[in-house]
């Protein structure tokens, strides 16, 4: 069992249209520089090492704002590959796939990043879902209600989620690939973007 | 779909195996076949009579056909008895013995053998390490089962045999078309009855007891198909088991073995019961009474239990109707000054008969009431007897609504239940029991 890298990750994504964010692999300080003003500030640096939970080595830097944050940012974190990526503001989903020895791939969806972990809140079909079992996924969550908008909070484009659901579902029919987290998938009243994915698959 | 006309109904069954040793498997399996219709053979190359009939040495032996021979040999010399019943061209199989695939290493050979020789001989197998199948309605006792129960619309298929043993031990009024204890699946498996019994006319409703599932996919496409026009119940036993191999994703560690099984359920309409209690109330309930919309009503003559049914309706989604003013007008003729006017509609302690037999016709007569719930306490004046007949008279006038009952208590609401039981309504000793029950027919 493997990671799958950055690039081929990237590629991944892209031919099943599963949206992300403009991201960079930096290798210098100058080229880091460079891509979050090709990328445009507000930036977010992360190793680019797969590390389980990024947020408890402290490998990820968010809300950098202009080229002085970033060239502090850079010494910080103090590695050599970067990911250098568009700041993406809104919600925290988590979606995810694992195969399971009887039924095939199975489908995750939960609701943000340390809830998930500390009140379990996600719900799972059997893949192949399609947009009405995606919904039906996220209507289960006991935080759904914070999706839609709660007392003056504004939702979130729900329709946007369920599409990367039905996606996620696509890909996962790929028989050699294993486990899949988009952790986060963050969304906002337009957009939803996989900010952070992990593909893992099997040696062939 | 399986052919599985050789297990239900064979014309001659054969025990390979049989003893006349009491408490042993073999002459169980004996007693059990010769109460039925089938011609029944044992085999036992020790013996000449088995229970007064003549043994044969081997099934070769047998001068007829045998549609089913069921084997309770010690596991090593299964092959030997397999391959022997491929060659007389039995029409089908149940191995009763243990020791195979749940067994170790030496057991999985030893079913992995008589696999080969079944599937090249063609002919199904049912087994190892099971406890055989039962099937009420043709008198078929093809299992070591204590007795044989009333034959009904429920299908059982379990895992484990020893539930059956007990089910059928038991004192509540269960009628079952068939049930089928399905041990190791080494050829027949779960899904194969499931598919059966989806199929077959008596059964009106499919239990299932299942710790796991050897073909996941398979099950969800035959129980997606057959709980469209029949329902599905389970009980799934291992729900604490941990996350097995090594994960390294978030999903993976949250994904446990029960989630993946209750996503399954869901997907293909199997309804899943916390407790045995529940499955089988709930499947008594599908067996005996029709499936409705949501929106149903509640009688009772004990506020309190009323207040309790109003309680699990809230809690399990089943909806009260309101009753219609027309209706309330025509009530307030008959009932106390002091009747709750809603529903649930409590007709007040000291109801006699004539209260209950007009607040159901009333209820019943509403096109948004599509069942009813009738709670009945054991009070000095309670008509147990004549409550219950005027709940059946009201089956019969509205057949396609559904009638559940809580009669409560003991000696005087006994009297009432033993008639309502005798005619297909289910009664339940608790307002929570008989909610679920009425859940479970709510389409």
């Amino acid at each position: 069992m493997k990671v799958l890298d950055f690039e081929k990750t990237r590629k991944l994504l892209l031919k099943h249209k599963i949206p992300f964010p403009k991201t960079e692999l930096a290798t210098s300080k100058k080229q880091a520089l460079f891509f979050a003003e090709k990328i445009g500030y507000p930036v977010v640096l992360k190793i680019s090492l797969l590390v389980l939970h990024k947020t408890d080595v402290k490998g990820v830097i968010t809300g950098i704002k202009d080229r002085k944050e970033m060239e502090k940012a850079w010494e910080h974190i103090g590695r050599k590959e970067v990911l250098v990526q568009k700041m993406i503001k809104g919600k925290e989903i988590i979606l995810g796939m694992k195969k399971d020895a009887q039924f095939g791939p199975v489908l995750m969806a939960g609701f943000g990043g340390i809830f998930v972990e500390l009140f379990k809140d996600v719900s799972f079909r059997i893949a192949p879902v399609d947009e009405k079992q995606g919904l039906e996924m996220l209507k289960e969550l006991k935080s759904f209600p914070v999706l839609k908008g709660f007392r003056g909070d504004r939702g979130v484009n729900i329709k946007e989620i369920v599409r990367v659901i039905v996606n996620l579902s696509k890909l996962s029919l790929d028989k050699n690939i294993k486990e899949i987290d988009f952790n986060p998938l963050i969304v906002n009243e337009k957009k939803a973007f996989v900010v952070d994915a992990k593909i893992i698959y099997e040696r062939s | 779909m399986r052919d599985l006309k050789k297990i239900f109904n064979p014309k001659s069954i054969a025990i390979i195996g049989a003893k006349d040793k009491e408490n042993s498997v073999g002459s169980g399996l004996m007693k059990n076949a010769l109460k039925g219709k089938s011609r029944v053979y044992a085999v036992n190359p020790n013996r000449e009579k088995i229970l007064g009939i003549k043994c044969f040495p081997s099934v070769k032996s047998i001068p007829g056909f045998v549609d089913l021979a069921i084997i309770a040999v010690p596991a090593s010399i299964v092959p030997l008895v397999v391959k022997e019943c491929s060659e007389k061209k039995v029409g089908a199989m149940i191995i009763v013995s243990a020791g195979f695939s749940e067994n170790g290493s030496r057991g999985k050979i030893l079913q992995k053998r008589i696999i080969e020789i079944a599937k090249r001989a063609g002919i199904p197998l049912l087994g190892p390490n099971c406890l055989g199948v039962l099937g009420p309605k043709n008198g078929l006792n093809a299992s070591f089962a204590p007795s044989l129960p009333k034959p009904g619309g429920i299908a059982f298929i379990s895992q484990s045999g020893a539930i059956i043993d007990s089910l059928i031990d038991c004192n509540e009024n269960y009628g079952f078309s068939g049930l089928v204890s399905y041990g190791n699946e080494a050829d027949l498996s779960l899904t194969d009855f499931i598919e059966w019994f989806g199929f077959d006319k008596e059964t009106k409703v499919i239990a299932l007891y299942l710790e796991g599932i050897l073909e996941g996919r398979r099950f969800m496409e035959v129980c997606k198909r057959v709980s469209k026009n029949k329902p599905i119940l389970v009980i799934k036993a291992g729900k604490s088991k941990q996350v097995q191999n090594a994960v390294s994703t978030h999903t993976g560690s949250l994904a446990g073995n029960y989630q993946i099984y209750q996503a399954a359920f869901k997907q293909s309409g199997v309804h899943e019961a916390e407790t045995l209690e529940e499955l089988f109330d709930v499947a008594k309930a599908l067996s005996w009474q029709p499936r409705i919309k949501n929106g149903i009503a509640i009688i009772t003559n004990g506020g309190g239990c009323g207040v309790l049914g109003a309680d699990y309706c809230q809690e399990l989604g089943v909806k009260l109707s309101k009753i219609t003013e027309e209706n309330l007008r025509k009530l307030d003729k008959v009932m106390h000054p002091a009747f709750s006017r809603s529903n649930p509609l409590d007709i007040i302690g000291d109801a006699l008969s004539y209260r209950y037999k007009a607040g159901i016709d009333t209820l019943l007569s509403q096109r948004n009431v599509n069942g009813i719930l009738v709670i009945q306490t054991s009070q000095i004046m309670t008509e147990s007897e004549k409550n219950a007949k005027i709940v059946i008279e009201a089956s019969k006038k509205y057949p396609r609504k559904a009638i559940v009952a809580c009669f409560m208590g003991g000696k005087i609401a006994g009297l009432g239940i033993n008639i309502l039981e005798k005619n297909y309504i289910p009664n339940y000793s608790d307002p929570k029991r008989a909610v679920r029950a009425l859940k479970g027919l709510i389409k």
